[in-house]
């Protein structure tokens, strides 16, 4: 953004290279001939769909694989960077999607590990340096708190903080922003264009195009482990990136079908406790996507797991479609007509470990097409199904004989929304849908959504992410705390939505 | 990966191709583990300064040199199927039923109740009655930690554990006085055990159709064993109770999702098991004694763990993995007359077997899990599941 930092990024010479690096896996090629360079005090995103080989570059930068080809030149000499140890010599380090970080330490405790000088700790010392780090950068966290009293935010911090410590110019952030909150999301960018102004060298992975557009100084784009392409936020757009990232032109709004709305399908009243609820009410229309807004950790999980059975609440009504099935078991809120997409489709989706067609059964073991009285599955009939849904919604796989843990994540949820729809849901229950899904998946996930809705059939659709909402909602309310904060029109503006997630309580009528 | 146009239209299924590969590579690593086995053996044995052709050589003379040997070695893996079907049973779920061995005591009880009081019913009805009555037995015995878990959340291996020593009194109370030892002659009747069981109450012996001789006590329990084996692998594979049981042994979230209710899926299989232990005992006291005495065999049910390991909880494997704990059972006396090698050294043969057979399959399945990976040419998996080396492992030597 500041043009001094730019221009002295033009003339300055590369920091890192990487010439020709190639990365073969057992039957995939992760990287083919890659190059890249890295400017000192650059941002340089670098972004692609999922398995485009960006975390696997990086990998090889930061001494976690070998390369099976190519070179790597350091401030002008060519390095064999054999282990992370190598790597952070080098002043190059890594943050990770997944934290290494010990619970019960403090702040302190966790930076300075494995870094802690004399046999004796000078606690004092050490704090003291650490609060001065953060400072410079404006990192806001306290040295003496410990790890597990954090948010995930917080521990990022921690995790970015740590690799300074140890003097790093270079710093490799994969997907940092996945697990964050808008707010959090820019929190951490002021901070790394504190760490830029400093002359600290970024590399920022990352799939989300907004994001990258607001903080890149550069942007290379991976597909199929291959360079795509290299641009700058000023010369490309969103649409182009992401016909870069997959190949062909993508839509980032679809159209909304116009349906005629009928009658409440899901009435939900004063629904309280289950974990997190505090009284929520909410009506869910035949032929309308009620979109459920809010940051997370607000009660979002628990409001899903409350209606379809998976939580008992402690107050209120839940009706569909005029029956009250308030605290019935999955099974019998399942089959009275409700489809449920889990915000967390490994824990609460698929059983990895078994077979796609196994999967395709999963909440429809119990019905009499499928097995019989005293219980035989009828395997043939079941693997047609798989073989049905497998067709219906492209899952890409070679066989529906094995596990599910090997499709992709897109793959993943694919299957799902085809088990989930194959039963014409009255009201389906999508909670963070696209989540960690790549543009081209995400795309049909919505998709699939909006037929849904053009079918005349409810949809609760509960998401973090705000574009979402605005992409498929009929009408948006706002979840805060475990209340309705808010109820707003589609075309509402963003910012006033802001006000509701953030628990104001403006409550607009929506017509 | 996720949805571009990289990966060609859904490939015709291959089904056969990988059950031959997934059943070759079983096979192989079956091999690997057993040679592994007897090579870290024959180093033992040559330490006892002996040779190990010898050494084995007498094992599997005594064993399979002829039909008598085998009679007992079939005899010998005949309780060891069905606990350790018992323990696969469980496992399937995720639970770890260490409880097998006082099921099939509390059901030897049951069983001789019924053998010595229902003396009435004629032959084969009487058996079967027997048979129904051990596995109640062992259903009621393991009902208890399956109620105490869905209801409570205690732990089963703890449940288990202490529910075995009330069994193992349950049995020694029983032998005293309810079912203690009255008809015979005075004089006699000094041994703590049952009355002799009617001739109906017995298990016929099988092996003389075969030529085999009494002495081994091969009786029509162990095809039972096989059919036993055969029924359970059809409910786990191929029934809704066996589906629901996988789906909670690997993720118990999503198939709560999917409607499966966890706490009666469990307690089901804790009976089916129950019922698969309660049959434990019935080899020793329907077929080789005749009687219920406090000179019974002990720990068949933690044996099963072991042999349930062995056959790597596949109820075909267990099976094999059964005969083959007989063939090396059998051995531990041809050891003590034809070499130097103590009797010992059979358990310690056992051990390396199943450390050897569980280490050798991890490796073939994560070889297995790779390549399906790979073939599913799924680069974005792979690189979700790709292990993440710690950085900070590799940090921690600096300062």
């Amino acid at each position: 953004m500041t043009s001094d930092v730019g221009a002295e990024r033009q003339g300055a010479p590369p920091l890192v290279v990487l010439e020709h690096i190639t990365k073969r896996f057992p039957g995939v090629l992760a990287n083919d001939d890659v190059s890249l360079d890295l400017r000192p005090a650059e941002v340089h995103a670098l972004i692609g769909e999922n398995g485009a080989g960006k975390s696997t570059l990086m990998r090889v930068l930061y001494g976690m694989y070998p390369a099976d080809k190519g070179r790597i030149v350091v401030r002008g000499q060519e390095v064999k960077i054999a282990s992370p140890r190598d790597a952070i010599g080098l002043g190059i380090g890594m943050v990770h999607q997944h934290f290494v970080l010990v619970d019960p330490f403090t702040v302190t405790e966790n930076i300075i590990l494995g870094n802690e000088g004399q046999v004796v700790l000078d606690r004092q010392d050490a704090e003291r340096k650490v609060r001065e780090l953060a400072e410079t950068y404006g990192f806001r966290v306290r040295p003496d708190a410990i790890v597990e009293d954090l948010s995930v935010g917080e521990e990022q911090r921690v995790e970015i903080l740590k690799a300074l410590f140890r003097g790093v110019e270079i710093l490799i952030l994969d997907e940092p922003t996945a697990v964050l909150t808008p707010r959090e999301t820019q929190d951490l960018f002021g901070n790394l264009r504190k760490l830029q102004q400093a002359g600290k060298s970024i590399v920022f992975i990352s799939h989300k195009l907004d994001e990258v557009m607001q903080i890149a100084d550069r942007i290379t784009v991976l597909r199929r482990g291959a360079v795509v392409g290299e641009t700058t936020p000023a010369n490309t757009t969103k649409a182009k990136l992401a016909e870069m990232m997959v190949g062909r032109p993508v839509l980032f709004r679809l159209d909304k079908p116009q349906v005629e709305m009928g009658e409440p399908v899901l009435k939900v009243r004063d629904l309280a406790g289950a974990g997190k609820l505090n009284g929520i009410s909410l009506d869910v229309r035949a032929g309308e996507i009620l979109g459920v807004a809010g940051v997370e950790g607000n009660g979002q999980r628990e409001l899903a797991e409350a209606l379809i059975g998976l939580r008992t609440p402690e107050e209120g009504e839940v009706t569909l479609d005029g029956t009250p099935i308030t605290g019935w078991s999955v099974k019998d809120v399942r089959n009275a007509g409700v489809g449920y997409i889990p915000e967390d489709r490994h824990e609460q989706g698929l059983v990895l470990n078994m077979t796609l067609w196994e999967n395709s059964l999963l909440g429809r073991h119990d019905d009499a097409e499928f097995s019989s009285r005293i219980g035989v599955l009828f395997i043939r009939k079941i693997k047609e199904l798989a073989e049905r849904l497998v067709k219906l919604f492209d899952v890409r796989t070679r066989s529906i004989d094995v596990n599910a843990s090997t499709l992709s994540g897109g793959n993943q949820q694919k299957l799902i929304l085809a088990r989930e729809l194959e039963t014409d849901p009255k009201l389906l229950i999508a909670a963070q849908p696209t989540r960690g899904l790549d543009v081209g998946a995400i795309e049909f996930v919505w998709k699939q959504i909006l037929d849904q809705k053009a079918a005349g059939r409810a949809v609760l659709l509960i998401s973090a992410e705000l574009d979402e909402i605005y992409a498929l909602s009929d009408r948006i309310v706002t979840l805060y705390e475990g209340r309705i904060t808010g109820e707003y029109p589609p075309d509402a503006a963003p910012e006033d939505v802001g006000v509701g997630m953030l628990g104001g309580a403006t409550q607009e009528v929506a017509s | 990966m996720a949805s571009g146009e990289v990966a060609p239209p859904v490939a015709a299924p291959r089904i056969r191709s990988e059950w031959i590969e997934r059943f070759g590579g079983q096979m192989l690593a079956l091999v690997a583990s057993l040679a592994i086995a007897l090579a870290i053996g024959s180093l033992l044995i040559v330490g006892y300064g002996e040779s190990p052709i010898t050494v084995y050589g007498a094992i599997l003379r005594s064993s399979l040199g002829d039909l008598d040997g085998f009679g007992y070695v079939l005899a010998i893996a005949t309780p060891l199927i069905f606990s350790a079907l018992a323990v696969a049973v469980c496992f399937k779920a995720g639970l770890f039923n260490i409880g097998v061995e006082g099921q099939y005591l509390v059901a030897m009880v049951t069983a001789a109740w019924a053998a010595v009081t229902l003396d009435f019913l004629p032959g084969p009805v009487h058996v079967v009655v027997i048979l129904v009555a051990a596995m109640l037995g062992g259903m009621i015995w393991a009902a208890i930690p399956g109620i105490l878990k869905v209801k409570t959340g205690a732990h089963e291996v703890v449940t288990t554990i202490m529910l075995n020593g009330i069994a193992i009194s349950l049995l020694a109370w029983a032998i005293r006085s309810p079912l203690k030892f009255t008809s015979g002659p005075t004089g006699q009747n000094v041994d703590i055990r049952t009355d002799n069981f009617p001739d109906s109450a017995l298990i016929g012996d099988m092996g003389k159709m075969f030529g085999i001789g009494p002495g081994a006590h091969l009786s029509w329990l162990f095809p039972l064993g096989i059919a036993a084996a055969i029924v359970v692998w059809f409910l786990l594979r191929r029934t809704r109770l066996g589906y629901e049981a996988r789906a909670v042994g690997t993720s118990q979230g999503s198939a709560k999702a999917g409607g499966i209710s966890i706490g009666s899926t469990q307690l089901r299989l804790f009976l089916i098991s129950g019922a698969l232990a309660g049959l434990v005992g019935m080899q020793q006291i329907l077929a080789t004694t005749g009687y219920l005495g406090s000179n019974y065999v002990a720990q068949l049910g933690f044996t099963g763990i072991a042999v349930a390991f062995l056959g790597q909880n596949n109820p075909i494997g267990i099976v094999f993995a059964a005969i083959l704990w007989g063939i090396l059972s059998r051995g531990e006396v041809a050891l003590q007359i034809k070499t130097q090698v103590p009797r010992e050294f059979i358990i310690i043969l056992q051990g390396i077997l199943i450390m050897s057979v569980v280490i050798t399959y991890q490796i073939a399945k994560r070889r297995l899990a790779a390549r399906q990976l790979q073939r599913a040419g799924a680069a974005g998996a792979l690189e979700d599941s790709a292990p993440t080396v710690e950085p900070e492992v590799a940090t921690q030597g600096e300062s």
